[in-house]
C-alpha cells in the first residue's frame, strides 16, 4: 500500500511527500460549486416537472453524479489505493446484490399469487 | 527502515508512515462499506413502499417543508468542503487553518441539527406524525383524492425514521470533528498525522452523500405536487 502522492514529490522539507499530496483549493471550489448547483438544479427541475414516472429516476441520477463527486473528489478516490477503491465498489456491489433479492420477492408476489 | 520510522506518530507496528495512513483510509472504508449497506437496506424498505403505494407517498411528501430541507443541504455540501480544506490545511501544517475550518464544519453541522429541530417542531405542530395525533385535515384531503391515510402515514414513518437516523450521524460526527479540534488546540495532529482528520472527513462525507439521497427521496418526491394535480 502506498502514500497516496506523486512519486518524487518527496523533498528534505516534506519527506513524506504529505504536503505535496495537499489539495488543490481550486479544484474543491469547482467540485464544491458543481455538487450545490446540481443541488440545486435538482430541486428546481422537481418543483418545474412535478411527480411523473421520470421524476424519481432523473433526480436519483442528478444524486448520483454528485455523490459521485463527493466520493472521487472529497473523499480522494481520484488518489486513493486500489484496495481502497475495491472496498468503496464492494460496498456498492453487496447493496446491487441485496436490491436484486428483495425486489426479486417483493416485486414479483403478486404473479405467485395470481397464478 | 526507511527514514519515516523516525516520525512520532507512527505505530510501532507498521512500517513506514505511508503504510500507517493506507491502514487507516482502508479501515475506515471498511466501516463505510458496512453503513452503506446499513442505510442500503432502509432504502430498500423505502423503494418497496413508494413502488407499491406511489401516490400516498408523493401526496404525504408534499406536505413537507422544502425550505428547511433546502437550507441544510446547503449547509451540508459546505461542510463537506470545509472538512476537506481542514485536511489540506493539516498537511501544510497550519494549525490555526486546521481548528479554523473544523470549527466552520462543526458549526454547518449544529446549524444543519437546528433547522432540523424546528422543521420537527413544524411538522409537529401541524400534526404530521402518523399515529392517533395525526391531521385530521391531511387525512380527510388524503380521503377526497382517493387516497389511503393509513399509507399516507407510513410515508411519514419513514421520514422520521429516515432523518432521524442520519440525524444521529450528524451528532456523532459532530462529536468527532469537536474531538478534532480539541487534539488539534493541544498540537497533537502534525502533517504526518493527518490521517487522523481525513478518517473523521471521510465518515462525514459519507454523512453528506446519504443526505443527497434522502432529499430527493423525501422531499422532492412530492415537489411541484399542488400545481400538477
Amino acid at each position: 500500500m502506498s502514500h497516496p502522492t506523486t512519486p518524487g514529490a518527496t523533498t528534505p522539507d516534506d519527506p513524506h511527500g504529505i504536503r505535496a499530496s495537499a489539495d488543490n483549493p481550486g479544484v474543491l471550489l469547482v467540485v464544491f460549486a458543481c455538487v450545490l448547483g446540481l443541488a440545486l438544479a435538482n430541486i428546481g427541475i422537481s418543483i418545474q416537472i412535478g411527480p411523473t414516472k421520470f421524476t424519481l429516476p432523473l433526480q436519483l441520477a442528478i444524486g448520483s453524479v454528485q455523490a459521485g463527486l463527493v466520493a472521487y473528489y472529497f473523499m480522494h478516490l481520484r488518489q486513493g489505493d486500489k484496495v481502497v477503491i475495491l472496498t468503496a465498489l464492494s460496498s456498492l456491489f453487496w447493496m446491487g446484490i441485496l436490491f436484486v433479492l428483495f425486489m426479486g420477492d417483493y416485486m414479483t408476489r403478486h404473479l405467485v399469487v395470481s397464478s | 527502515m526507511s527514514a519515516s520510522t523516525h516520525s512520532p506518530v507512527l505505530k510501532h507496528h507498521f512500517e513506514d508512515l505511508g503504510q500507517q495512513h493506507a491502514c487507516e483510509r482502508l479501515g475506515i472504508w471498511m466501516f463505510l462499506a458496512t453503513e452503506i449497506l446499513f442505510f442500503g437496506g432502509i432504502f430498500g424498505a423505502y423503494t418497496v413502499y413508494r413502488l407499491w403505494y406511489p401516490h400516498e407517498f408523493v401526496f404525504a411528501s408534499s406536505h413537507l417543508n422544502r425550505l428547511f430541507a433546502t437550507i441544510n443541504t446547503v449547509f451540508l455540501i459546505t461542510s463537506s468542503l470545509t472538512i476537506t480544506l481542514a485536511i489540506r490545511s493539516a498537511k501544510l501544517g497550519d494549525r490555526a487553518a486546521l481548528i479554523r475550518y473544523l470549527l466552520i464544519t462543526a458549526a454547518l453541522a449544529t446549524a444543519f441539527m437546528v433547522v432540523k429541530g424546528f422543521e420537527y417542531a413544524e411538522d409537529f405542530h401541524e400534526h404530521l406524525v402518523p399515529g392517533p395525533s395525526f391531521s385530521h385535515e391531511i387525512e380527510k384531503e388524503a380521503v377526497d383524492k382517493g387516497l389511503d391515510p393509513g399509507k399516507v402515514q407510513l410515508f411519514l414513518c419513514f421520514y422520521y425514521i429516515m432523518t432521524g437516523i442520519h440525524g444521529i450521524h450528524i451528532i456523532v460526527g459532530i462529536g468527532c470533528i469537536l474531538w478534532l479540534v480539541w487534539e488539534a488546540w493541544r498540537g497533537t495532529i502534525p502533517p504526518e498525522n493527518y490521517s487522523t482528520v481525513e478518517v473523521v472527513s471521510l465518515y462525514w462525507h459519507l454523512v453528506d452523500a446519504i443526505w443527497l439521497f434522502l432529499m430527493p427521496l423525501l422531499y422532492l418526491a412530492g415537489a411541484g405536487y399542488g400545481a400538477h394535480h
